[in-house]
């Protein structure tokens, strides 16, 4: 009974240090913790999703790590159902017509960011590379493998961006370098970022996200509650489609 | 608490809700607050949102994929909504009427009563699920009036400033049915097209 008795406080004792220690690496790993989210991405060759430093103002989403695009070798290319498939440069698409815009992007995750995003409006690559007429939309290819479908009428919304300059800077790789398309009143996973080609199509085509998740291929924001990085994460009634705050 | 039973004139697909005095709003605070009681003359509304065939049957260039041609139209801005509503000698609803509409005289707190359902609504897509107008059978009000918390949210006339005001609901996994209550509301520009909001019309009776 007595080597039973010691048994149990020495498994009791040693359940007990291995409940604590699971506790305290749990606390310091739990999610929103800082500290449970490593850098894995500067001063490497790479970007991918990350949510420190700076970035805790506004979480930076990608699909899969992808190495850093250099603008020297990057072109957008234009193909699918156009009249003539072309590439462009940085350069090119940089000397378009520019608009600039102040726009809060809401990620399905229930969080938001804003910036002042400047580019060029989606009529002004139609002219330059038209579509077919029976072309419906344009899906989205990025460089970290991610695919999108927008339709040609989202596309064509006054505030429907293709963006290449972010707060009055060229896009980081983060953000989205060197390319990137928002929505603003549509979750982020219909915002693709570090776009390498996009191809004019006939019919709706279920992005990433809507292929593997619960996620609608619309993904306009619903009405319901918001919680803005930059203004505390404190709750906020929103309307359903952009977000004007 | 029990409502009598509702007034119902169905020869159309409109519905009469009955002159006389209901609950409007919840709280003291905003945006669904205060509440208080309102009188409304008699007033005749949609049994169902307005339809995708509906729509088209006015505004022939409408599109819609096959299989909804009775869903709820959406992605039509205020100013059509309106327009449909006159063309076919009715109006869009006040918010009083919309109210009253919903939650009958008594102002339940869901169409149906005070209680949110125990089975969670579509548990899996996050987005806005369309079934044919009036699927939902228990998704009425005390007056009979279908797919008032679920469904699309719905044009108002009223406004706020330059924006309208919207009521309704609509069920999905994260929104569950806490956006359904029948006092909620919400205020979007009246251009915009959007996939959650549709709309219905009332007839006033002289």
């Amino acid at each position: 009974m007595r080597s039973f008795d010691r048994l149990n406080r020495r498994s009791f004792l040693a359940r007990t240090f291995a409940f604590c220690a699971a506790f305290v690496q749990g606390w310091w790993s739990r999610p929103g913790s800082a500290r449970a989210e490593p850098d894995y991405f500067t001063g490497t060759d790479f970007v991918g999703k990350t949510r420190v430093g700076k970035f805790k103002q506004f979480y930076i989403n990608y699909w899969k790590p992808l190495r850093r695009i250099k603008a020297a070798d990057w072109t957008l290319e234009v193909g699918g159902l156009c009249e003539t498939p072309k590439h462009f440069t940085l350069d090119q698409l940089k000397g378009l017509p520019t608009m600039t815009q102040t726009s809060r992007l809401k990620c399905v995750e229930c969080w938001s960011a804003k910036a002042e995003w400047s580019g060029f409006h989606f009529s002004e690559l139609m002219k330059l590379c038209p579509p077919q007429p029976e072309a419906t939309g344009v899906v989205f290819h990025c460089g970290d493998i991610y695919t999108e479908h927008l339709s040609l009428a989202d596309l064509n919304h006054p505030r429907t961006l293709w963006v290449t300059q972010m707060n009055g800077a060229p896009l980081s790789d983060e953000h989205g370098f060197p390319l990137r398309v928002i929505v603003p009143f549509k979750y982020g996973y219909k915002n693709p970022k570090a776009i390498v080609k996009i191809e004019y199509v006939n019919e709706l085509q279920y992005g990433t996200w809507s292929k593997i998740g619960p996620y609608s291929p619309d993904g306009t924001i619903l009405p319901g509650t918001d919680h803005p990085l930059d203004l505390g994460k404190t709750p906020r009634r929103i309307s359903g489609g952009e977000i004007t705050y | 608490m029990s409502l009598g039973l509702p007034v119902i004139a169905s020869a159309s697909s409109m519905v009469l809700i009955p002159e006389g005095p209901f609950t409007m709003g919840k709280g003291n605070q905003s945006p669904h607050g205060p509440e208080r009681r309102l009188f409304l003359g008699p007033f005749l509304i949609d049994l169902n949102e307005v339809t995708n065939e509906e729509f088209q049957a006015q505004f022939p260039d409408h599109r819609f994929r096959k299989g909804a041609a009775r869903h709820p139209v959406t992605k039509v801005t205020w100013y059509l909504a309106k327009e449909y509503c006159n063309k076919i000698g009715g109006r869009l609803p006040s918010e009083p009427e919309w109210e009253k509409a919903a939650r009958g005289e008594y102002g339940f707190i869901y169409p149906w009563g005070d209680h949110k359902p125990k089975k969670r609504p579509h548990p899996f897509y996050s987005g806005v699920v369309k079934k044919k107008v009036g699927f939902n059978k228990q998704d009425v009000s005390p007056y009979g009036i279908h797919d008032m918390a679920g469904s699309v949210w719905e044009w108002t006339a009223d406004a706020q400033g330059p924006l309208k005001i919207i009521r309704g609901g609509l069920w999905n996994l994260h929104l569950d049915f806490e956006y359904s209550k029948a006092f909620e509301k919400a205020t979007i520009p009246p251009g915009e097209r959007l996939s959650f909001l549709g709309f219905r019309c009332v007839r006033s009776i002289d």
